[in-house]
């Protein structure tokens, strides 16, 4: 099973890298503790942005589903994404 | 005369050369407020149905607002209005740069150029001696917008063409500075006149009703953009393209042709990105706009250059799936020197694209390849070889070799870079607005799918109200006119900034989504100004501006531009999305597309409009709408 993350810049600057895979997450919460872990510089700093950042599976933001507990599949993508507005 | 105003119209004949200036009509501006409003309301009266939208029967309206000449943040845009070439239908583009401050301190308001000129020609106005000068421009056909800018000096205030404009491309656009009108053809137009150039300059003041309110109200508002999450933050430090890893992390951005919302290589397209690798020198902003979204970066051989912003870092990156900055760089500085809308033009792109990817047409480039593209955006501008094809847009490309499935535009107009498939809102305000596909007629997209607001996208509820209020609130901006961008200050900062999943998030969410009927009773009560756009027209015209107000003078506004449509032939038919959208599921939640056929009747409801989408004698009558 392999999941796909990607993160927003500032949170991808914080642990070094704004877009890997992890292997078995069963949840989004799993990402969030499993990249924690893996990232020792910076780790704790991604987990206090994603407390604070949305996040959305394959493009549809988990709050409409089941929140961190939403369940993952093999190739899903987990991405955390900023409010943001352009032109 | 309304203070605000200048309180003439200039009035050229291309073909006499002649030109008279005429008193403002106060009776419009009251019912329309300028800008875009203002020259809809010429355009319906002055033309007759079905005229030649490249001949001499379609009238050019530059048209001004209240608020320009004013050093109100984001105030100085012109609005463009006249017959598009591009959908047959009504069209329009507003613009920043220093031309509409140039207009105001002339002393004009609206200038409507009629007919054509046998030959090139560029126009020099001097407000102040009330002078017209008509001025031979063979020395500048052909030249790029940045050489006709420097050629012509920095004196006067310009809008121009560049060869995309001269050569007819269907979506060419009218440059002031470095920023461009870009939608609709309105370059197309200016370049079937023969018109190369007006330059303007005057040293007149603009009067205000209460100008020390004003005064001390603009050094607040100043304050609450600056504090401001996406004006004040995102918007100063990543421009517009600090959108693009939001919109490809919720799935709705385009890439290749549309075909999926996500691009692994946005990233590297990003505003972020950007910021910390390519941005070179000061980030550039419109006259008396504290925003500053514009990014100057440095491409080989032109040195330090506008850099591109989402729309064309979307159309013109992922959607052609390609993930070279450097490149897209030099693609932007081409568009623009062509004087053409990089939205369009990428839309036009990657439909090229596919038709080879399907072995229907090869105009040479492909998906993922940078190459080729430089070249074929050049013989675009110049109507070159294959070139020539794709400077005539999706839909009649469509018409010629096939592939209107996959042809992503609606009315004609090629389609902005939100996925309405993850935005319906957004895909019912494709579906609805009058010049066809775009984004800034109302940004929809803002309220339900990229903001921070965490309504669900991809439910039924609000979907039909949110671009009903969203239009008119436009028509109302595009009038004063005011920048677009004004829109996403809307949503305070104490809102950006609550944990998403905090209780009061969820409830300002929850009772957003399911207060539609209410929300647009709150909206159209007349009352006092809230928004600073309000106070503002408040405080300059001397007239009580409040939502209710610009709700119903937007809706009046839409519903002509509507009339116009209809007039030209464009009906109930067209309001509807590209096959793709309807038809093709990008997310695993979906089995199809977006539900346009379920919103749509809903907001013709909402908009009091008949089935085929025709506005009701009461719905006029009410609006006050004489067609």
């Amino acid at each position: 099973m392999s999941i796909q993350v990607e993160l927003t810049y500032d949170m991808g600057k914080a642990i070094g890298e704004h877009r890997f895979e992890v292997e078995a997450a069963a949840t989004v919460a799993d990402v969030v503790e499993q990249t924690r872990q893996r990232f020792k510089e910076g780790g704790d700093e991604f987990a206090k942005l994603a407390h604070v950042t949305r996040v959305a599976v394959n493009g549809v933001l988990v709050k409409h589903s089941k929140g961190m507990k939403t369940a993952l599949k093999d190739g899903d993508r987990v991405g955390f994404v900023k409010a943001s507005a352009g032109g | 005369m309304i203070k605000g105003y200048a309180g003439r119209v200039l009035e050229i004949d291309l073909a006499s050369k002649q030109f008279t200036f005429k008193p403002l009509d106060e009776d419009i501006a009251r019912d329309y407020i300028g800008g875009k409003g203002y020259g809809t309301r010429l355009l319906y009266d002055r033309t007759d149905a079905g005229i030649d939208p490249l001949g001499p029967e379609n009238p050019l309206i530059f048209a001004t607002g209240p608020l320009n000449g004013s050093v109100a943040p984001q105030s100085n845009r012109f609005a463009v209005v006249c017959k598009s070439p591009l959908t047959g239908g009504i069209g329009n583009a507003t613009c920043g740069g220093n031309y509409a401050h140039g207009m105001k301190r002339a002393g004009i308001d609206v200038i409507v150029v009629s007919h054509q000129s046998e030959s090139p020609v560029r126009i020099e106005i001097n407000g102040d001696r009330d002078e017209v000068n008509f001025i031979d421009a063979s020395d500048l056909w052909g030249l790029g917008t940045y050489e006709t800018q420097e050629k012509l000096g920095k004196k006067l205030a310009h809008a121009v063409i560049g060869p995309a404009g001269e050569n007819k491309v269907l979506y060419a656009g009218i440059v002031s500075n470095e920023r461009i009108a870009g939608r609709t053809g309105v370059g197309a137009v200016m370049g079937s006149k023969n018109l190369k150039a007006i330059s303007i300059t005057g040293s007149r003041k603009l009067e205000m009703d209460d100008p020390e309110a004003f005064k001390s109200y603009t050094k607040e508002v100043r304050e609450l953009f600056k504090d401001h999450p996406v004006l004040g933050s995102s918007m100063k430090r990543f421009g517009t393209a600090g959108i693009v890893n939001t919109t490809n992390g919720r799935g709705i951005l385009p890439t290749r042709n549309f075909q999926r919302g996500h691009f692994d290589g946005a990233m590297t397209i990003s505003g972020e990105w950007m910021e910390d690798h390519e941005l070179k020198g000061v980030k550039t902003s419109c006259i008396h706009c504290p925003v500053t979204c514009g990014r100057d970066v440095e491409i080989e051989g032109k040195g330090v250059v506008k850099g591109p912003e989402y729309e064309t870092l979307a159309l013109m990156g992922s959607n052609l799936e390609i993930g070279d900055l450097e490149a897209i760089n030099v693609w932007n500085y081409h568009a623009d020197d062509m004087g053409m809308d990089t939205i369009s033009l990428g839309a036009s792109l990657s439909f090229a694209m596919e038709l080879k990817e399907r072995g229907i047409w090869d105009a040479g480039v492909s998906f993922g390849d940078p190459e080729g593209v430089s070249g074929l955006i050049l013989d675009i501008g110049h109507r070159r070889g294959a070139g020539d094809e794709i400077a005539n847009g999706a839909k009649k490309m469509s018409e010629k070799f096939g592939g209107h499935e996959f042809a992503m535009h609606v009315k004609g107009l090629e389609m902005s870079a939100y996925d309405p498939r993850g935005s319906f809102a957004q895909g019912v305000e494709y579906a609805t607005t009058n010049r066809g596909g775009c984004h800034v007629q109302g940004a929809s997209m803002y309220m339900e799918s990229v903001g921070p607001l965490t309504i669900n996208p991809q439910n039924m509820k609000l979907k039909a109200d949110i671009p009903v209020l969203m239009q008119n609130n436009a028509c109302a901006i595009n009038s004063m006119v005011l920048c677009i961008f004004t829109t996403y200050g809307m949503i305070p900062k104490a809102i950006h900034e609550m944990d998403p999943d905090s209780f009061g998030h969820r409830a300002i969410s929850k009772v957003f989504e399911n207060l539609g009927p209410m929300m647009r009773l709150a909206m159209g009560m007349k009352g006092k100004p809230m928004m600073w756009f309000e106070k503002w027209l408040t405080y300059i015209t001397g007239t009580t501006f409040s939502s209710g107000h610009l709700q119903e003078i937007g809706g009046r506004i839409f519903n002509l531009e509507r009339m116009y449509n209809l007039r030209e032939g464009l009906t109930g038919k067209e309001d509807t999305l590209p096959p793709r959208m309807l038809n093709e599921s990008i997310f695993e939640n979906m089995d199809s597309g977006h539900p346009l056929g379920e919103l749509l009747p809903r907001y013709y409801k909402i908009r009091g409009w008949d089935a085929d989408g025709v506005p009701l004698r009461s719905t006029l009558d009410k609006l006050r709408l004489e067609v």
